[in-house]
């Protein structure tokens, strides 16, 4: 990671998703100051940093909790029933999709395939991945995540 | 002879030159291919599809607004695929558009309406399901509505192809898909120059001149066939 930060000032247009991860890794999500020093950097509008950054997934524009759980929702997992899964987790959590918690602690999101399906249903935590998962195993998960 | 291209649309043969699209050579010889996001002069988007066209040998149909003829094609225009295909693309839109024609400045003047009559689409077929976003009238000179926008992105290269700085462009992804100007806020008046380039060639209600007291709009009647 650049020592300076993401705002370290490069011509390279093709540097824009590398800088943008770096910020949703130093941040937990890629602040508005972030998109307009990148675009004035980059020398590229702002609407296309802004493009970029809302049309993935794993950047986020707004502020996540701590710890972002994303359910797989593609077909494998939702053919091995992982509705209920995410009912599971906004059970445990209290919040619906895309919510955080009040305390800040987890985000729910969903997810495209994340290739594990021979293990499905299955989710993400942060980095760590969670297979074969049962609506009883995901208090004893989310318990590791403070 | 390397500057002639030979082939057949429609079963009929004509001639094109190197780096002609599809759609160009069909044009010239009087073969309508409707096109909703193709702006002449301007470069090719591609969003739209409804220029799509049969190759023979392709696996799929192909855009003809951007894509260049070659020696020997075999194009089918008007193929009850591609006419299929076209209709299920403007019912798609059209799902969801909202249903303000009554009162939208663009009413019979509005392209897209035009081509959803050309096409003799009727009632949805699909479930609709609508944007909703806030009529932004910060700009003195123009009024966007993106809820009617269809995403054709014209005004993006119509701006864009002005040489001065791009105004606007897209993000999000899916159905939230949305033509955004910088950080997805209100374009003001000092940004732009109002060349009203993005206005012009607006095909739906998205983008307008504010309405003026006393100021006659007129409109020649659409008709629709049937």
């Amino acid at each position: 990671m650049a020592g300076k930060g993401v705002i370290t000032p490069q011509k390279d247009r093709s540097d824009l998703i590398v800088r943008l991860q770096e910020a949703q890794q130093r941040y937990g999500y890629v602040p508005e100051e972030v998109i307009r020093a990148l675009a004035d950097s980059l020398n590229i509008p702002v609407h296309e940093v802004y493009g970029v950054a809302s049309f993935y997934s794993f950047l986020s524009t707004r502020p996540l909790g701590r710890n972002v759980i994303r359910v797989c929702k593609s077909l494998p997992c939702y053919l091995k029933s992982a509705e209920m899964i995410m009912e599971a987790v906004q059970k445990e959590l209290g919040i619906g999709l895309g919510e955080t918690t009040p305390d800040g602690r987890f985000t729910f999101q969903l997810t495209n395939c994340i290739g594990l399906c021979d293990h499905a249903p299955a989710m993400l935590i942060n980095q760590d991945t969670h297979v074969d998962l049962t609506p009883e195993k995901i208090k004893q998960i989310l318990k590791s995540y403070q | 002879m390397e500057n002639k291209i030979n082939l057949t649309i429609n079963g009929k043969e004509v001639t094109g030159r190197p780096g002609m699209t599809i759609l160009e050579v069909a044009r010239d010889n009087g073969i309508d291919i409707p096109t909703l996001c193709y702006i002449q002069d301007l470069p090719p988007i591609g969003a739209c599809r409804l220029c799509v066209v049969e190759v023979e040998g392709s696996r799929t149909l192909v855009g003809s607004c951007h894509t260049p003829v070659a020696e020997g094609m075999a194009i089918q225009t008007h193929s009850p695929k591609v006419i299929a295909t076209r209709k299920v693309l403007v019912e798609l839109m059209l799902a969801s558009h909202p249903d303000a024609c009554l009162i939208c400045d663009k009413a019979n003047i509005c392209e897209l309406r035009r081509i959803a009559a050309d096409l003799e689409i009727g009632l949805p077929r699909f479930r609709t399901r609508k944007h909703y976003f806030p009529v932004e009238d910060e700009n003195t000179d123009m009024v966007r509505d993106m809820s009617k926008c269809v995403q054709c992105r014209r005004c993006v290269i119509a701006c864009k192809s002005k040489g001065d700085e791009p105004l606007f462009g897209m993000a999000y992804r899916g159905f939230d898909s949305k033509v955004i100007h910088g950080y997805d806020q209100p374009l003001g008046s000092e940004a732009c120059e109002d060349c009203d380039a993005c206005i012009d060639i607006c095909p739906s209600g998205a983008l307008r001149k504010p309405r003026r007291a006393g100021e006659e709009r007129a409109a020649k009647a659409l008709i629709i066939k049937g």
